[in-house]
């Protein structure tokens, strides 16, 4: 039986917004295996991006996060740790904006050799060696001449590259990327997703991937985890959450998002909005939404139940969804 | 017939950098070419899409038709009628644009019913003790409740703003709605029930729709035909079906073979297109797509390709010289 590399029990994070205490992110358990591609789903505010910020530690000011993650930095068996210390030793991630999250005021060369000097110490003449190494390996061409340039001379896409090169320095077992391509345009965005599947492949990484995007993590990801409200809701097998989703919720994004194949039928949406964090109804969260809400809906616990090896839902009748 | 909007070798250019700076240096100051010789039309209750990457000039085509940035060669014409940049009243009604950020582009100090009855009221939509009426017959037109008409823009959703966009286009009841990007910055619960509003819209008030977009899936959504443009000029211009199915032009197929398709797996970086868009500043020789092109061949770099008809279907063109025949191998 594989160890896993990374686990997150009963992850909440709360916050005050407008002096009122929410919980964006409540009660989320997961699972990551060596070289494994996780991917969240979720819409604006399910949390999906503050449950990745949270195993770095990189919650906004007066973020606070309780529950258990463990990892395993040297194949052994997880152990817990301190989301700060994990920087530079085996967690990396990677951001949406690029030209916000590279210093502006370093070489590209400089941006990429930091990491090897400061936590692996490296010399100045080694890690810059090491910086050209690592832009070939992310596919910038003559990284000689673009190690002395300025983030700024670059293109979005370049940029994107540079930004996992960095992350790639003090190689990482586990990559978090949050939203890397969704700036970026289709052509690009397809170079960038097939890098880090062949990072993947050649480093051994595990990446979890966080989007907006359902087309995207169907390409990328191995398994997929579905966040509404805060919890995860869904999670199991990429392609099987997508094609035979067993929550109601999941089943009514994938509706809505308009398909390349196919007649163009109606596209279906979601009715009402999704539940004000200060005020989250008992029960399922996405009861009130539910086309399928039964009465005893809004009496359940959250918990994800396995309904099969590799998949759990949270809703309480996935067979409201069994096809006829 | 003619249609009811031509777009005829539009051409527009931007000054960037300091114009006094170059004539000091002795040079001429350079134009960027946003939009190059670019020509299409849209007959009356068409949707036609404008799909493209980002900087290939599809908004500015927006722009220009609704009369935001200046022409500088080339016509936009409406009815046959030549459109200036300046405007009547009258004809600016005919042609509204629905913008992609509905936060930015709503006076927040203004309640929708104050948004909207001052556009009913300024351009005399309706008489003045209709507007009230009128101001509700819009939100349900947008299906908003009626009750929202009090409410300021902060306090609704990104959805329900968008609608409210809609609704302040549809005041002045135009001919031509052109929506830029208009449902990018939503989240897909969200954007479905609004491309599914313009189909509506569509069918119950004749509109025609002019929809920018770079995602190629919403496009196939709510469009009759597909205009492919790449650095400022048209490389594919035909009905979505057969675009989408029979992709001519290599950017096309490329830019296809690229967006991650829902439902369907494939892997990721397997797409023939290479390295981003060219500066447009400095634009190669010939055909603009030869420098990523897995076609290219001598003759790109020699001459432009102009947009030509399928030798079987008069509706489907495209730019490229390899676009009807096979390559040389």
């Amino acid at each position: 039986m594989s160890e896993h590399l990374l686990e997150v029990s009963d992850l909440h994070v709360t916050m005050q917004r407008r002096g009122l205490p929410i919980t964006p992110v409540d009660g989320v358990s997961l699972t990551l295996d060596r070289g494994e591609i996780l991917g969240i789903a979720g819409e604006s505010g399910s949390g999906k991006t503050l449950t990745l910020r949270s195993i770095l530690g990189l919650l906004p000011k007066g973020g606070v996060t309780e529950g258990e993650l463990r990892f395993s930095s040297d194949g052994g068996q997880p152990a817990p740790f301190v989301p700060t210390a994990v920087h530079g030793h085996g967690i990396s991630i990677i951001f949406q904006e690029p030209m916000t999250a590279l210093n502006p005021t370093m070489r590209i060369g400089d941006l990429i050799a930091e990491g090897p000097r400061i936590h692996q110490g490296m010399s100045k003449a080694d890690a810059r060696a090491r910086a050209i190494e690592l832009m070939r390996l992310v596919g910038i061409p003559s990284p000689e001449r673009r190690a002395r340039m300025w983030p700024h001379q670059l293109s979005g896409g370049l940029r994107q590259r540079v930004m996992i090169a960095t992350a790639l320095s003090t190689e990482p077992k586990l990559l978090l990327c949050d939203e890397p391509t969704t700036a970026l345009d289709v052509s690009v965005q397809d170079q960038i997703l097939g890098l880090l599947q062949e990072l993947r492949e050649r480093l051994d990484m595990a990446i979890i991937f966080v989007s907006h995007d359902i087309a995207v993590l169907g390409e990328l990801c191995d398994r997929l985890a579905i966040m509404y409200a805060g919890q995860i809701v869904e999670i199991g097998p990429a392609d099987d959450v997508i094609s035979q989703p067993n929550h109601p919720y999941t089943a009514a994004l994938m509706a809505s998002v308009p398909s390349f194949q196919g007649t163009s039928e109606e596209l279906q949406g979601i009715p009402g909005h999704p539940p004000d964090p200060t005020a989250f109804a008992s029960g399922c969260r996405f009861a009130p939404r539910c086309a399928f809400a039964r009465d005893d809906c809004t009496q359940t616990i959250y918990e994800l139940r396995p309904t099969s090896d590799d998949r759990a839902t949270a809703c309480i009748h996935p067979e409201v969804l069994a096809q006829p | 017939m003619t249609a009811l909007l031509e777009v005829k070798n539009l051409t527009v250019n931007f000054r960037i950098g300091s114009a006094m700076a170059a004539r000091l240096r002795g040079q001429t100051p350079p134009d960027l070419k946003a939009v190059d010789n670019v020509s299409f039309e849209v007959e009356r209750s068409e949707s036609v899409g404008i799909v493209g990457e980002s900087g290939c000039g599809k908004s500015t085509i927006a722009k220009a038709i609704v009369g935001l940035v200046p022409i500088s060669a080339g016509s936009v014409e409406l009815d046959g009628q030549p459109l200036t940049e300046k405007r009547d009243r009258a004809t600016t009604r005919r042609i509204q644009m629905v913008f992609q950020d509905p936060g930015s582009s709503l006076n927040p100090s203004l309640t929708v019913e104050r948004t909207l009855s001052e556009l009913l009221t300024v351009h005399k939509i309706v008489p003045k003790n209709e507007v009230p009426e009128r101001c509700g017959e819009l939100m349900d037109l947008v299906e908003l409740p009626r009750s929202l008409l009090r409410a300021y823009p902060k306090r609704m959703s990104g959805g329900q703003r968008q609608r409210v966009g809609i609704a302040r286009a549809l005041a002045l009841n135009p001919e031509i709605l052109i929506a830029d990007e208009s449902v990018a910055a939503l989240d897909v619960s969200v954007q479905a029930p609004i491309l599914n509003l313009f189909n509506a819209l569509r069918s119950k008030l004749g509109l025609t729709l002019l929809f920018i977009s770079h995602d190629l899936a919403v496009v196939r959504h709510v469009s009759d035909r597909v205009v492919v443009v790449y650095l400022g000029t048209v490389v594919e211009d035909g009905p979505t079906e057969q675009v989408f199915s029979d992709p001519r032009h290599p950017y096309t197929r490329a830019l296809m073979a690229a967006a991650p398709k829902f439902g369907l797996k494939k892997e990721p970086g397997k797409s023939a297109l290479i390295g981003e868009p060219p500066s447009a500043l400095d634009l190669p020789s010939g055909c603009r797509f030869r420098t990523r092109c897995p076609l290219a061949q001598d003759i790109c770099a020699a001459s432009e390709p102009e947009l030509v008809e399928s030798p079987t279907d008069a509706e489907h063109l495209v730019a490229c010289h390899f676009g009807w025949t096979d390559p040389p191998t």
